[in-house]
C-alpha cells in the first residue's frame, strides 16, 4: 500500500473545503471503505484514468450524515447510513420494502454493518479485467477492452460500448425503481440529480459510472413517497448466497388499475453499465392485464439485449427473473 | 551425488533404468518421492513394478520385519469415542499461535516481483532505484544471486525451476525479491525495479499444446509440450470385444485451487550456521529435507517448526516453493529474520493446483448389466512444470468394477499456466467424476437401476492387474447404506419425470468411489514417554493442519497403553529438532503413519511398563515374604492401573510403578515399515437429491447422504467433520469454483476469494454421514484414513442427480447455470 493522507471531515462544508484545497492532487472520499480501502490495499488503483489517491476524506466522521428520516414527503437517507441502518429502519421497511430487500442481499452482514448507502451506490464495477492488476483497460485510462474478445460471461448484455462492465450496486437498482434522487455537494456548489440521470454509461465517460465530478460527493438520497397501492418486489440472482454480486437483479415498483399495469418501473441490475430501466417491458405492460401478459412482455428484453460471446444466458436469466419478480410483486398485499 | 528427480523416475523409464542401488536408496528417502507414493501411487505403480525390489521400503527384506501379528481388537475404551480436538479453543479464539501472527524483533518483510507474462525471457533487471529506497535492506535476483545457489532448482529438471529463471514459463515466476523494513516499502521497491522482457509464444490450451505443431519449450521426444505418455494399461481385449450398448462420455474438469484460509507464510532466521523456519507446512521434516537440499546444508543444520495452528493446506503445503528458499537466503544475507507472506494472489497463482483434465470415456455394456469393455483416456494439463496427474485418475477405473477388457491411457501436457500438484484426493476426483457419470449413463442406456447396476459389477477381491488383495472392502455396504438412507426405491424415477413446481424438477443420483488414499506410509515413527509421575507424553512429528490428528495420536497412545486419555498430552506443534519423521499430512495417511508410529511406540512402552510392573509386584511379594513369581506376561494395564491378570484385586498405579523404577522415564519407540502386500483402499458412496430450476438454471441440493468405509473410526467426531467438510469443498468445485485465465494474455482472471467463489455456509449442503466400519488388517485398530475420499464423489453425484431431474448431461465441471441452460436448450 502506498502512503496517502487521510482526513476526518466533521462537516460537509469541511469535506468540500478539503477537496478544494487538494484539487491539484488525486482525491477520494470514503464511507465504509470496504471497496476503496480494500482496493487500495490490493494496489489495483492504477492507471492514468484511475490515479492512486493522494488524499482521502472520510465522510463517516461527519455528524448527521448517517441520519435516516421518513416523513410525508418521502425518505431522506444520509450517504453514510450503513446498509444495516437502512435495513433496520422500520419506516423504510414499511414504505420502501424494495430498498430494504435489495440492501439485505448485499454481500454479508459484516459488510452491511460497515458499508454505507453512499458507498454502495458509488462503488466501482467488479469487472475482472478492470480489477486485474495487469489489464490496462479503457476504464483505467488504457485503450482496450479485454472483455470483448476475452471471458465475458459476467459482462453487459445491454448498453455496452467501449467498456462492458455491469453496474454492481443492488441499492442503486432499487432506488432507480423508486424514482430516487441524489443530493450532491462539491467544490462547485450543491446540486440534486435524479437517479434517472445520475448514472452514466461508457459512451458518455468511460472513466466513471455516475455524474459525480472531481471534488464532488453524494450527501443524501431522497425517495419520494410511492403512490398508494404501489406493488414492489426485488430479486437478485447470484451464484453464492453470501458475498456475491448480481448475475441479474430485478427491482419492480408499479401501480395497478384493477388487474392491469397502470404505471411503474422495472429496473435491472447486473446487466448493463448502469442500472437499466427496462422501459420496453414497462411499455409492453402498460394498461394490460399483468398476469396474462407478463411472459410476453418480459421476453421483450431480448429486443434490446446485445449479448457478447459468452453471456447470452444472462438474457434468459433476465427474462425469467423479470417475470418472477413482477409475479412476486403481484402476490404482495 | 546429484539429487534424484522423483518425477523423472516415475515418468522416464530410461532415467529409472540408469539409477544405481545407492540412487534407489537415496530416492526412497526423497520427500518428493515419498509424497508421490502417498498421494499419487498410480504414478509410481509402473516403476515400482519394475524396480521395486531395489527400494528399501518395498523390498521383501524390509517388510519381513520381526513383528508379532497383533490379534484383531474388538473392545475399545477410547477409540470410537467422540473427542473434541485438543487445539479447538486455540483455533476458534485465534489464541493459538498461527505463523501469520508471529513477529520477531528486527524482522524484515519479503516481497516478490513476479512475471506478468506466461512465457518470456528476462533480458534485464535493473534494481538500482529499488536499492536506494530507504528501508530496503536487500534485493535479490538472478544477476546477484550468490554463485553457490546458481544451480539450485526445485522439482524435476527440463524445464527447470531455478531460484530465478532467465526464461520464465509462467505468470508469477519470481524475478526479484526484496527484503525491507515494512511490507509497504517492499511493495514500493518492487515498483522501482525495471524488468525488460522478451515475450515468447505461450502454450495456454493443453489440447493444442500436445500437438506436434506446437513449438517445443524444452528438450523432448514427445509432441509439442507433452510431458509424459504413460504406457497404457491393457487388460483382456478392450478393442475387439462387442457389447449390446456403448456409452461415450467426454468429461472435463477445470483448474481448482485449495483456498486454505491462512495464506502460505513463514518466519526464517539463522542462529549461527543453523536455519530456523516456522512455516505453514503439512510436513515439517519434508520441508527440512527440501531446505537442506536447496541450501546445501545438512539436515541437522535446519530446524523447521510447524506450529500446529495452520490454516490448512489440502495438499499444496507438503513441500516448499521458491519463495521459501529466497527467504532463507535473504535472512542469511541480511542477518535479520525474514517474514515471508504470500498474498492471496500469490497463493492462488504461484502455488500448485488441481489441474485441468479431459477424459475420453467409452464403456461397453450388455443388456444383462455386465460390463464388456472400457476404453478410458485421461489427458491432464499439468501447467508450467514437470509433473504428472493423468494416470492418477486410473485408480477407480482399474479397481472399482469388474471390467474384463480394459484399456487405460494417460497423457500429461505442459502449458504456461497454473502448476499442478496434490489437492485433496489429487486426480481421483477426476477419475471418479468421469467413471461414475459413464456408469450412470450406461445404466440408463440399458434401462437398469443405477444402484443395482453398480452392485452387480463391484470388484471386491483386489487389484485385478497386480493381484494385490483388498482387506475387508466395504463398498457394497456403502452403496446399500446410501440407497436406503436416501430412499432410493421410493424416489428414483425416469429423467425429468418429477416436476415439483412450475419449471422446477426433482432429481436423485449417486456415485461410488474407490481410493488409494488413507493407506499409511513410511516412515511411521513416533515415541511415547512415560514420566516419573506416570503421566504420558506423545512425541510425534504428525503435522496437524486443522484435521485433529494430534488428538487422534493421543487417543491411539492411550488406547494402546491402557491409560485414561486425560493422562496423555501432546504438543500442538512439531519441531524437527525434537521429533523423528512421521511423514507428511497428505495421502490421508496419518492415521496409519503417525498413528502407526504412536501405536508401535505405545506397544513398546507398554511392554516396558508391564516388565517394571512385574518387578514391582515381585518386590511387594518379597517384602511380604511371599514367592516373587510375577512376569511381564502375567501383567495387564487398564485405566492406568497395573495388575496381575490372576490377581486383579491388587493394583499399582502407573505412577507407583514409575516411582519404583527410579531410573527415570520409560521411552517407547517405533521401528516399523508398512507391509506392501495389500491394495489398501478407501471405499465410499454418496447420494443426493436436487431441485433444478429450468428457468434460472439454479441447482438446489435438498438432501445429501455420504457413506464411507474407513475400517474403524478412531474419533468418529473428527471423521464426521472430515466427511462434512469434504462434501462442502467438493460441492464448490462441482458447482462454482474454477480458476480462470484470460486466453489472450495468460493472466489470471479470478485469483481472489470473491471471484473464485468458494461456497458460503448458506450454499453448503450438510451431509448426512454414515460411517461403515469393516476393519482392515493393515490398519491401526483396523482403521483406514479418511481425509481425501469424500472429495471425489459430490461432482458425479450431483451431475447424475441433475440428469435424473432434467434429462440432460453436463459433463463439464463446474455445473454452472450457463452450461445447464445451454444443455437444456440443446435438449
Amino acid at each position: 500500500m502506498r502512503a496517502f493522507e487521510l482526513y476526518d471531515a466533521t462537516t460537509v462544508a469541511q469535506a468540500v473545503d478539503l477537496l478544494k484545497q487538494n484539487s491539484s492532487r488525486a482525491t477520494k472520499v470514503v464511507g465504509g471503505g470496504s471497496d476503496l480501502i480494500g482496493g487500495i490495499l490490493k494496489d489495483w488503483v492504477h492507471g492514468a484514468g484511475l490515479p492512486f489517491p493522494d488524499v482521502i476524506v472520510d465522510l463517516t466522521t461527519i455528524k448527521d450524515l448517517s441520519t435516516i428520516s421518513v416523513d410525508g414527503g418521502g425518505a431522506t437517507i444520509g450517504a453514510t447510513a450503513t446498509l444495516t441502518d437502512v435495513i433496520e429502519h422500520k419506516d423504510i421497511a414499511s414504505k420502501f420494502p424494495l430498498l430494504t430487500a435489495a440492501a439485505l442481499t448485499v454481500a454479508s452482514p459484516l459488510i452491511r454493518n460497515f458499508g454505507t448507502l453512499g458507498g454502495n451506490v458509488n462503488q466501482r464495477p467488479r469487472c475482472w479485467y478492470f480489477r486485474g492488476e495487469d489489464f490496462n483497460c479503457y476504464k483505467k485510462g488504457g485503450d482496450f477492452c479485454y472483455a470483448v474478445t476475452g471471458d465475458n460471461r459476467y459482462h453487459a448484455i445491454i448498453g455496452g460500448e467501449l467498456c462492458y462492465i455491469v453496474h454492481p450496486s443492488d441499492t442503486s437498482t432499487a432506488l432507480l425503481a423508486l424514482n430516487a434522487s441524489a443530493k450532491i455537494a462539491g467544490v462547485n456548489g450543491d446540486r440534486t440529480v435524479a437517479f434517472d440521470k445520475y448514472f452514466i454509461g461508457p459512451r458518455e465517460d468511460v472513466l466513471r459510472e455516475n455524474v459525480l465530478g472531481k471534488g464532488e460527493f453524494m450527501t443524501h438520497v431522497t425517495i419520494p413517497n410511492p403512490a398508494g397501492g404501489t406493488k414492489m418486489a426485488w430479486n437478485k440472482l447470484k451464484d453464492r448466497q453470501v458475498y456475491d454480486f448480481a448475475l441479474t437483479s430485478v427491482a419492480v415498483a408499479f401501480t395497478m388499475d384493477g388487474n392491469n399495469w397502470k404505471d411503474g418501473r422495472i429496473v435491472l441490475g447486473g446487466v448493463a453499465p448502469v442500472p437499466y430501466r427496462a422501459t420496453v417491458i414497462e411499455d409492453a405492460l402498460k394498461g394490460k392485464d399483468i398476469k396474462s401478459n407478463i411472459k410476453q412482455a418480459a421476453a421483450q428484453i431480448r429486443t434490446v439485449a446485445r449479448p457478447m460471446s459468452l453471456n447470452a444466458y444472462k438474457v434468459d436469466l433476465a427474462a425469467g427473473l423479470i417475470e418472477r419478480t413482477v409475479m412476486d410483486a403481484l402476490a404482495t398485499n | 551425488m546429484a539429487r534424484i528427480e522423483a518425477i523423472r523416475v516415475a515418468q522416464d523409464a530410461e532415467y529409472a533404468a540408469s539409477l544405481s542401488d545407492a540412487d534407489w536408496h537415496q530416492l526412497s528417502l526423497d520427500p518428493d518421492w515419498q509424497q508421490l507414493v502417498a498421494e499419487q501411487s498410480e504414478m509410481v505403480a509402473g516403476v515400482i513394478a519394475t524396480h521395486g525390489h531395489k527400494l528399501p521400503s518395498f523390498s521383501a527384506a524390509a517388510s519381513a520385519r520381526p513383528t508379532q501379528p497383533e490379534a484383531p481388537r474388538t473392545a475399545f475404551k477410547i477409540a470410537g469415542t467422540d473427542v473434541a480436538r485438543m487445539q479447538g479453543i486455540g483455533i476458534v479464539t485465534n489464541l493459538g499461535q498461527y505463523t501469520e501472527n508471529m513477529r520477531m524483533p528486527g524482522m524484515l518483510f519479503m516481497r516478490t516481483l513476479r512475471s506478468r507474462y506466461p512465457h518470456a525471457k528476462i533480458t534485464s533487471v535493473d534494481i538500482s532505484k529499488a536499492q536506494k529506497l530507504p528501508g530496503v535492506k536487500a534485493v535479490l535476483h538472478r544477476g546477484n544471486l550468490p554463485a553457490e545457489y546458481a544451480d539450485v532448482f526445485l522439482g524435476a529438471a527440463n524445464p527447470t525451476r531455478f531460484l530465478f529463471n532467465e526464461e520464465v514459463f509462467e505468470v508469477g515466476s519470481p524475478i526479484a525479491v526484496v527484503a525491507a523494513e515494512s511490507e509497504h516499502v517492499a511493495d514500493e521497491a518492487l515498483r522501482q525495479i525495471d524488468v525488460q522482457y522478451q515475450v515468447l509464444p505461450a502454450a495456454l490450451d493443453f489440447l493444442e499444446a500436445m500437438k506436434a505443431t506446437t513449438p517445443k519449450q524444452f528438450t523432448s521426444n514427445l509432441d509439442g509440450t507433452t510431458i509424459a505418455v504413460t504406457p497404457p494399461l491393457v487388460r483382456g481385449d478392450p478393442t475387439n470385444t462387442r457389447a449390446d450398448a456403448v456409452v461415450d462420455v467426454i468429461a472435463h474438469k477445470p483448474v481448482e485451487q485449495h483456498v486454505a484460509l491462512e495464506v502460505t507464510n513463514g518466519l526464517f532466521w539463522w542462529d549461527n550456521d543453523k536455519l530456523n523456519a516456522v512455516y505453514t507446512s503439512q510436513w515439517a521434516h519434508g520441508v527440512r529435507a527440501n531446505l537442506s537440499t536447496a541450501l546445501k546444508i545438512p539436515q541437522n543444520k535446519v530446524r523447521v517448526v510447524q506450529p500446529g495452528y495452520v490454516g490448512s493446506g489440502y495438499g499444496y503445503r507438503s513441500g516448499i516453493d521458491l519463495a521459501e528458499v529466497h527467504a532463507a537466503i535473504l535472512s542469511k544475507l541480511t542477518a535479520r529474520p525474514i517474514k515471508m507472506n504470500y498474498t492471496r494472489y500469490e497463493d492462488f497463482v504461484t502455488r500448485t493446483h488441481r489441474n485441468e483434465f479431459r477424459d475420453e470415456m467409452k464403456l461397453g455394456v450388455n443388456k444383462d448389466g455386465t460390463l464388456a469393455f472400457g476404453q478410458f483416456k485421461v489427458i491432464a494439463n499439468v501447467g508450467a512444470q514437470r509433473a504428472g496427474a493423468a494416470n492418477g485418475a486410473w485408480f477407480n477405473m482399474q479397481n472399482l468394477y469388474k471390467i474384463p477388457n480394459l484399456k487405460l491411457e494417460a497423457i500429461d501436457v505442459f502449458t504456461n499456466s497454473f502448476k499442478s500438484g496434490p489437492y485433496r484426493c489429487v486426480s481421483h476426483p477426476n477419475g471418479t467424476f468421469a467413471l461414475e457419470i459413464t456408469m450412470e449413463k450406461a445404466a440408463y442406456a440399458i434401462g437398469m437401476d443405477p444402484i443395482a447396476f453398480r452392485l452387480m459389477n463391484l470388484n471386491e477381491v483386489g487389484n485385478p492387474d497386480t493381484k494385490a488383495p483388498f482387506s475387508n472392502p466395504g463398498i457394497r455396504d456403502c452403496i446399500t447404506a446410501v440407497r436406503d438412507q436416501v430412499g432410493w426405491a421410493q424416489k428414483w424415477h425416469a429423467p425429468k419425470a418429477n416436476q415439483v413446481r412450475p419449471g422446477v424438477y426433482h432429481g436423485i443420483g449417486m456415485a461410488a468411489h474407490a481410493c488409494s488414499h488413507g493407506a499409511g506410509g513410511n516412515p511411521a515413527s513416533g515415541q511415547v514417554v512415560i514420566n516419573s509421575d506416570g503421566t504420558v507424553q506423545c512425541i510425534s512429528a504428525n503435522n496437524d493442519i486443522g484435521d485433529g490428528q494430534r488428538t487422534e495420536m493421543m487417543m491411539i497412545t492411550a488406547e494402546t497403553l491402557g491409560v485414561p486419555l486425560t493422562s496423555v498430552t501432546i504438543t500442538p506443534y512439531v519441531d524437527t529438532d525434537l521429533t523423528t519423521d512421521a511423514s507428511g499430512t497428505f495421502g490421508s495417511q496419518q492415521t496409519n503413519t503417525g498413528g502407526r508410529g504412536q501405536f508401535e511406540a505405545a506397544t513398546d512402552a507398554r511392554k516396558q511398563i508391564l516388565d517394571w510392573g512385574a518387578r514391582k509386584f515381585n518386590d511387594d511379594a518379597t517384602k511380604a515374604s511371599q514367592p516373587a513369581t510375577n512376569t511381564a506376561a502375567d501383567m495387564d494395564m487398564v485405566d492406568g492401573k497395573v495388575f496381575n491378570k490372576n490377581a486383579a484385586n491388587k493394583t499399582h498405579t502407573l505412577a507407583e510403578v514409575m516411582a519404583f523404577k527410579t531410573s527415570g522415564a520409560i521411552v517407547g519407540r517405533a521401528d516399523y515399515v508398512q507391509d506392501p502386500k495389500w491394495q489398501r483402499t478407501a471405499w465410499a458412496a454418496h447420494a443426493a437429491e436436487v431441485e433444478v430450476d429450468t428457468v434460472l438454471g439454479s441447482i438446489k441440493i435438498t438432501n445429501y447422504v455420504a457413506a464411507h468405509d474407513l475400517g474403524k473410526a478412531i474419533n468418529p467426531f473428527a471423521v464426521q467433520q472430515q466427511i462434512e467438510g469434504g462434501v462442502v469443498m467438493a460441492t464448490a468445485s462441482a458447482t462454482t469454483e474454477e480458476l480462470l485465465i484470460d486466453k489472450a494474455t495468460g493472466l489470471p482472471l479470478n485469483p481472489n476469494l470473491l471471484d473464485y467463489k468458494p461456497l458460503s455456509i448458506k450454499d453448503a449442503p450438510l451431509a448426512n454421514v454414515i460411517i461403515i466400519e469393516k476393519p482392515k488388517e493393515y490398519g491401526v485398530f483396523g482403521a483406514h484414513g479418511i481425509g481425501e475420499p469424500p472429495m471425489a464423489l459430490p461432482a458425479p453425484t450431483i451431475t447424475n442427480a441433475v440428469y435424473n431431474a432434467v434429462g440432460v448431461w453436463v459433463t463439464d465441471m463446474p455445473l454452472t447455470r450457463e452450461k445447464l441452460l445451454a444443455a437444456l436448450k440443446a435438449g
